[in-house]
């Protein structure tokens, strides 16, 4: 599959000033608690009060994001609404569990329940587009992002004119969901500041972020600075499948390692995926710029948005910014 | 790269049973699967029917020949595995080693089954030790990849979560991917275990019937929920040809589109249904006189029955084909309720048979069509229609053709 | 009669988070649904939450639930009568 997706617009809610392009890193946000929690711009923006006054943090910021991603790609009803989120709106859910447990099965508020859904989003960004259009959800962890685009490359090159998909991936960090996961050794047990977060690689854990991130891609370039080629996903491999795989990927677009001027890495300051960083980056020409995020955006499935996001940016900008 | 997508697998696991015969022969002598409840332990238990699956966890455990007990598999697991075990009755599973293929499963809930139970230990300091191992089963993957791991195999991998629909686009992604030459095959389908959660959701919603459903009926009362696990072999055809697989269906139409109306009703006048029906036959380059059964989504809450009642009318016309939801022998198995009733829908056109709208009376006022009230043997079906509506307007319609 | 609906009316704005709003702008009345408040199905829902939790009144069927929830004043006399806490 060859069909280039050209990022039209991108737009990301999250912990650093990313929903206003301008002030990113100015100043960077930090977090010494291991739980980098997103900037909440103005949801009144593009939600009614009649709307906006049932929703959850989550909801707001999907739409939020997806509205302006589009409104930013001059686009007013997509041709198709993909998105992909591993954990949907955990607030919602955590929110009908303890209720539902509370209150002993009776007398439930059926709006955190029916936001709990894992395509809420994706019907309240149709609704509000009048998009009637294909419409999918992916909700398969840490590939829920590039399945979405993966999608949207298929759909692109599939018979028909679709032009403009709203392409986007999102996650939700709650106190109680790091707690949970800190049981499983997800985060660091000695929590670093989070711009130290890749200082301390030598033991296991992460720490917690959450964002929203949406792509208006296309078929045609217009005036797109980044386009997307290829696409893989790789199951639990070794270090030489990784590296097999990215060379392959890179013949693909008729370019070797030592062809590439940045790498954006997701590397995550978990010590018990460095037999798969090392290599890659050891790999990398010494002319390679290493470009790391996960201490802007903490580690959350679709934290690659953030990635992407910032891949746009360093093309928009022609510059990477110092983190 | 336009070659024909087929169906030559399927695994299935319902509140009728196990397998093709458990299936017919109920939806032949109409005995519906709807029951009291026996494994979900809810206070609303007395009061309710449910599509349940007569096996405890350690009885699914058992058939999987996985460890009984607190064993880390979600009930979800254990229906993905059994349906999937059904699966590999028809299939070699070293053509599933040997060669790339995408698995594409789907879900509404993930493990809540389980983490319903547990999460307030879970939650609380010095968490017992027991519970540990449940703590990421929560997601709506958890079961693909179980599913994957305990059958050792490396598959271009997708869950899908689009309420009712999501199983219906599991199969529609897969036809998509296998016509692009992503694939030559993929395994599709989905599942949904009950879950106090989701029970207590719908009930919240005021939308579930505490008798049996009847759907499409003037005095219906909501729906019943119900939990299933169901995966189909897609192939292209040609490859199914070159192994000498037994083709039971051609997947010739598919369609996704959205309602834009409301976060969980359809629109009242059936606009997203009648969109999403119209171009899966559009697809399939197909009139609607040609097809011979509908099965409708059919859930028996007062707005879906409508919005697709009105649909069907307005395409069809009111001497439509016979169509029937077959909800009253499952219940709603929302994500599983696109894979087990497309493949409903297979045995239906194989069997030539219209499987009966069980529990229907009273035709709607709304409506001048009714649903088949009663089987119909020796019916000449060529092509199958089968429709799945869910929450946040998420629409899905497949057409089957006879190979 | 007259505490009973002051009380409901908060009620209603919280359960409903009609934000900023106050008791004395909702009309006794004034249709809930439609025009008037603007409120949809899932906030007639909400409002027989509502009315089970504090009043303990169970409606079972949405469709009934809607005529009793047509008007501040329609809900107030059905709690009056039918209430359990």
């Amino acid at each position: 599959m060859t069909q280039p997706l050209y990022i039209i617009s991108a737009c990301t809610i999250s912990p650093q000033h990313t929903y206003d392009e301008e002030h990113f890193l100015d100043p960077a946000m930090t977090a010494d608690d291991g739980q980098l929690y997103v900037i909440d711009p103005d949801y009144t923006r593009y939600i009614s009060p009649v709307a906006i006054r049932r929703m959850s943090r989550m909801l707001k910021r999907g739409i939020t994001a997806g509205m302006k991603c589009l409104e930013d790609a001059g686009v007013t009803t997509p041709d198709a609404i993909i998105i992909g989120t591993a954990r949907g709106s955990v607030t919602d859910m955590e929110n009908f569990m303890k209720d539902m447990i509370k209150m002993e099965e009776q007398a439930l508020n059926p709006t955190s329940f029916i936001q709990s859904t894992y395509n809420s989003v994706n019907g309240w960004i149709a609704m509000m587009t009048k998009c009637t259009a294909y419409n999918q959800t992916y909700v398969h962890r840490g590939f829920s992002l590039e399945l979405s685009l993966l999608d949207a490359q298929l759909l692109l090159s599939e018979p028909g004119d679709k032009k403009y998909l709203l392409t986007g991936g999102f996650d939700e960090l709650t106190s109680e969901y790091f707690i949970i996961r800190e049981k499983i050794d997800y985060y660091k047990k000695d929590i670093p500041p989070s711009p130290e977060l890749l200082a301390h690689y030598d033991t296991p854990g992460t720490i917690a972020g959450e964002g929203a991130h949406f792509f208006t891609v296309s078929n045609d370039p217009g005036k797109a600075v980044c386009a997307i080629h290829n696409i893989a996903m790789l199951q639990q491999p070794s270090a030489k499948e990784l590296l097999d795989a990215t060379a392959d990927v890179l013949s693909q677009n008729r370019l070797k390692i030592e062809d590439i001027d940045i790498l954006v890495c997701g590397m995550n300051g978990d010590s018990r995926n460095r037999f798969l960083i090392d290599p890659l980056i050891a790999n990398c020409a010494a002319s390679t710029t290493i470009v790391s995020f996960k201490q802007l955006s903490g580690e959350y499935d679709t934290a690659s948005g953030f990635g992407l996001w910032l891949t746009n940016y360093i093309c928009k900008h022609n510059y990477v910014p110092p983190a | 790269m336009a070659e024909r997508v087929v169906v030559t697998g399927i695994g299935i696991i319902s509140a009728l049973g196990r397998g093709k015969n458990a299936h017919i022969g109920p939806m032949r002598r109409s005995q519906g699967g709807i029951h009291a409840i026996t494994h979900l332990r809810s206070v609303h238990a007395p009061e309710f029917v449910l599509g349940e699956i007569n096996m405890s966890n350690d009885d699914l455990a058992k058939l999987i020949g996985l460890p009984t007990g607190d064993n880390g598999y979600t009930r979800t697991t254990l229906l993905s595995l059994a349906a999937m075990s059904e699966l590999l009755n028809d299939v070699d599973i070293s053509l599933l080693r040997e060669e790339p293929f995408a698995f594409i499963n789907a879900n509404t809930v993930g493990g809540m089954s389980k983490m319903e139970d547990i999460y307030m230990d879970v939650l609380a300091p010095g968490t017992r030790p027991e519970n540990i191992k449940y703590i990421d089963t929560l997601d709506c993957a958890e079961s693909t990849e179980n599913v994957r791991r305990h059958y050792g195999l490396k598959p271009l991998m997708a869950t899908i979560s689009t309420a009712c629909s999501s199983s219906s686009n599991s199969l529609m992604l897969g036809a998509r991917m296998i016509k692009s030459g992503m694939v030559k095959r993929a395994v599709c389908g989905g599942s949904d275990a009950l879950s106090r959660f989701t029970l207590n959701g719908f009930y919240s919603l005021k939308n579930v019937d505490k008798k049996p459903c009847k759907p499409f009926d003037q005095n219906r009362g909501g729906l019943n929920i119900g939990e299933a696990a169901g995966f189909c072999l897609l192939e292209s055809e040609p490859a199914a040809i070159a192994r000498g697989a037994k083709i039971i269906a051609v997947l010739t139409g598919y369609a996704n589109t959205n309602d834009a109306y409301h976060p969980t009703a359809p629109s009242p006048n059936g606009d997203g249904a009648y969109l999403t029906m119209k171009q899966a036959l559009e697809m399939a380059s197909l009139q609607p006189g040609d097809i011979g059964y509908i099965n409708a989504h059919g859930t028996a809450t007062i707005n879906n029955d409508l919005a697709e009642g009105r649909a069907i009318q307005k395409l069809f016309g009111t001497q439509p084909p016979p169509f029937s939801s077959t909800k009253p022998f499952t219940g709603h198995t929302l994500a599983a309720a696109g894979i087990i009733e497309a493949i409903f829908s297979m045995w239906a056109m194989e069997q030539q048979m219209v499987i009966p709208n069980l529990n229907f009376e009273t035709q709607m006022e709304e409506l001048d069509i009714s649903p088949a009230p009663s089987l119909i043997e020796n019916v000449l079906i060529n092509h199958v229609l089968s429709n799945s509506f869910g929450f946040g307007g998420s629409n899905v319609s497949l057409v089957f053709s006879k190979p | 009669m007259e505490d009973l609906k002051t009380t409901l009316k908060q009620q209603i704005i919280d359960s409903l988070n009609l934000q900023g709003m106050k008791p004395e702008e909702i009309d006794d009345n004034a249709p809930l649904f439609g025009e008037g408040l603007g409120l949809d199905s899932i906030d007639s829902l909400e409002l027989m939450v509502l009315l089970e939790r504090n009043y303990g009144i169970k409606i079972e069927d949405a469709r009934e639930g809607r005529k009793i929830l047509t008007s501040v004043q329609t809900m107030s006399e059905y709690i009056q009568q039918h209430r359990k806490i």
